[in-house]
């Protein structure tokens, strides 16, 4: 699951999760930068919790840039790259631009997807690009997948979030022009609203009011694609990317057991599977 | 920045970098003698010395090794160990300054320089680890070694190779499922290519062969065996190849001179190729046939 979905430290964080019986962590960087101790001493702590890194999050704004702008990103993302090799997470998520700065031509947004997947590279690090469903230019998966393979890079890949996909009803027979193994991370979420009219309702409800899958009114969709997903041949991680401000606010063990009731309805009730969840996400108990 | 406006479209040179093999390879270690020791009877002389830090140049015929013992503040890479490890590879290329321009546009690290005064400052992006990639563009008339080295008295600054021995590449271990990332990172920055699998060279025929644009040398990359995933250890420069047109004849000499060869099973001396026994923890060379 994703710390961002809960209050507190990452410590407080780390042992819910463990507790509930997940074992993987999606790490956010204000996580680790934010620690008491430091970054070194949370990537001791993450690194002591048994639970493998899913990934790291997330790079915001990156392409399309030029000049010192560009510069200026290229810095940060160094800096994330750095922290994510720390933490021993095998990927960087990165939320298409929303800047009115950034060019909208897909060839130059491409370039820079390959500039940051070659940055990526040394550090053994992979690139899940995701279409924010309030980005400038790209805002569906089925475009950000369209970049992804102007760019051709082996590590740049998807990463796509249910959320996005839902708020801007984009049609999942899209994914099926995706090739499941450059899909390098699925986010999923349910939510409230039966419909999200405008883009600033959209941003709200995606930064503060997010459910767990099966627990919102978009169950079913999110079902089919999970199903549809795991037909196409995608066996990668799963995460839950859950941002709730009421989540925000309870004890992490009860939230941490909303999410562990989710997951058990995907694998079991979803996927109805033998074998486990893609990504190993079985619960142990 | 450099706009992509109206200008005439002009395909990709095969060699962008205009690369000219390698200028020097370069090992760290905090034993810089024992390393010496193994160097010389391997056929390599000492000839110079840095200016200013613990670095030594060793050279046959057209290659140069530098030994670095230097414990310089150098925040992102590793300090010199007992075991020597290769620190750094030096590209000859056409423009030092160009190429790094054009290595960073595309997505390399640049290492920060700390050079003292008078001394050149050679351009380096970050490699596999913390390996370092540098260019030089004085390789001729007055080279790198003029600038930054002082000639060990009396020796022959050009001690002649033991049976034709040169550069014919570096082998990097790489971790698993990572070959399709490495492969495009050498692609991308510089202009190597990948071999068919059929091309194979020397007694250790796995994981995939690059060439390099110039076609003067070659870059092995290795994955971990399949199911040793537990013992996968860092990424790195694993060794250098040396080529030989004679591999036999240069066995021949280097036993005399007191190498060791791997001579168990299937891994064996033979004419196309021959693996010494690791020294110093860690250290070995492979002799390849190439003409």
């Amino acid at each position: 699951m994703d710390t961002i979905t809960l209050a507190g430290e990452l410590s407080a964080k780390l042992a819910a999760m463990r507790e509930a019986g997940f074992s993987q962590v999606m790490l956010k960087a204000n996580d680790v930068v934010g620690h008491p101790g430091g970054l070194d001493a949370a990537v001791r702590l993450v690194r002591a919790s048994g639970l493998r890194v899913t990934g790291f999050q997330v790079l915001r704004d990156f392409e399309g840039l030029s000049g010192h702008l560009h510069d200026y990103k290229v810095d940060i993302a160094k800096g994330m790259l750095e922290m994510a090799h720390a933490l021993g997470a095998p990927l960087l998520l990165v939320c298409s631009s929303t800047s009115q700065h950034a060019s909208t031509d897909l060839d130059a947004i491409a370039r820079d997807l390959r500039k940051l997947a070659m940055l990526a590279v040394p550090r053994g690090i992979k690139i899940a690009y995701e279409g924010l469903s309030w980005g400038r230019t790209i805002n569906e998966f089925t475009t950000a997948w369209d970049v992804v393979q102007r760019a051709d890079v082996p590590n740049l890949g998807l990463g796509f979030d249910s959320y996005h996909a839902l708020a801007t009803k984009t049609a999942l027979e899209g994914l099926e022009l995706v090739d499941p193994a450059k899909i390098f991370l699925v986010q999923l979420a349910d939510f409230m609203w039966q419909e999200i009219r405008t883009v600033e309702e959209r941003i709200s409800t995606a930064r503060t009011f997010r459910v767990f899958p099966g627990e919102g009114v978009h169950s079913a969709q999110v079902a089919e694609l999970v199903q549809r997903l795991a037909a196409m041949g995608y066996r990668g991680d799963y995460s839950f990317e859950v941002f709730n401000d009421d989540y925000q606010q309870l004890p992490l063990p009860l939230v941490a057991q909303r999410a562990r009731r989710s997951a058990e309805w995907l694998g079991e009730q979803v996927l109805r599977r033998a074998v486990p969840l893609p990504g190993r996400m079985r619960l142990r108990r | 920045m450099p706009a992509t406006v109206d200008r005439e479209a002009i395909a990709e040179q095969p060699n962008p970098l205009g690369l000219a093999g390698i200028e020097f390879v370069e090992y760290a270690t905090s034993r810089p003698q024992a390393l010496g020791q193994v160097l010389e009877t391997l056929g390599f002389r000492p000839v110079a010395r840095h200016r200013s830090r613990e670095v030594l140049l060793y050279r046959q015929g057209t290659m140069n090794i530098v030994i670095n013992a230097h414990d310089g503040a150098r925040p992102s890479s590793v300090a010199p160990t007992e075991t020597p490890v290769i620190s750094a590879v030096a590209f000859r290329v056409r423009d030092a300054a160009a190429a790094y321009r054009r290595a960073l546009e595309r997505g390399a690290w640049a290492v920060p320089v700390q050079v003292e005064v008078m001394e050149l400052h050679i351009p380096a992006i970050h490699g596999v680890g913390a390996s370092r990639i540098y260019f030089v563009d004085r390789s001729d008339a007055f080279s790198i070694w003029d600038v930054d080295f002082v000639p060990i008295p009396t020796v022959d600054k050009h001690p002649p190779a033991i049976a034709g021995l040169h550069w014919f590449g570096l082998v990097q271990y790489i971790g698993s499922e990572r070959m399709e990332d490495w492969c495009e990172f050498y692609r991308e920055l510089f202009g190597f290519e990948r071999l068919q699998d059929t091309q194979r060279f020397g007694i250790l025929p796995k994981g995939h062969i690059l060439r390099s644009p110039c076609g003067s040398f070659y870059w092995q990359l290795i994955e971990p065996e399949p199911g040793l995933v537990e013992a996968e250890g860092e990424e790195s420069l694993q060794r250098v190849g040396l080529g030989t047109p004679d591999v036999p004849a240069a066995v021949a000499a280097l036993r005399a001179r007191g190498v060791s060869f791997v001579e168990a099973g299937e891994l064996h001396t033979e004419a196309r190729g021959a693996l010494t026994v690791a020294q110093l923890g860690g250290l070995m060379f492979e002799l390849v046939h190439q003409a």
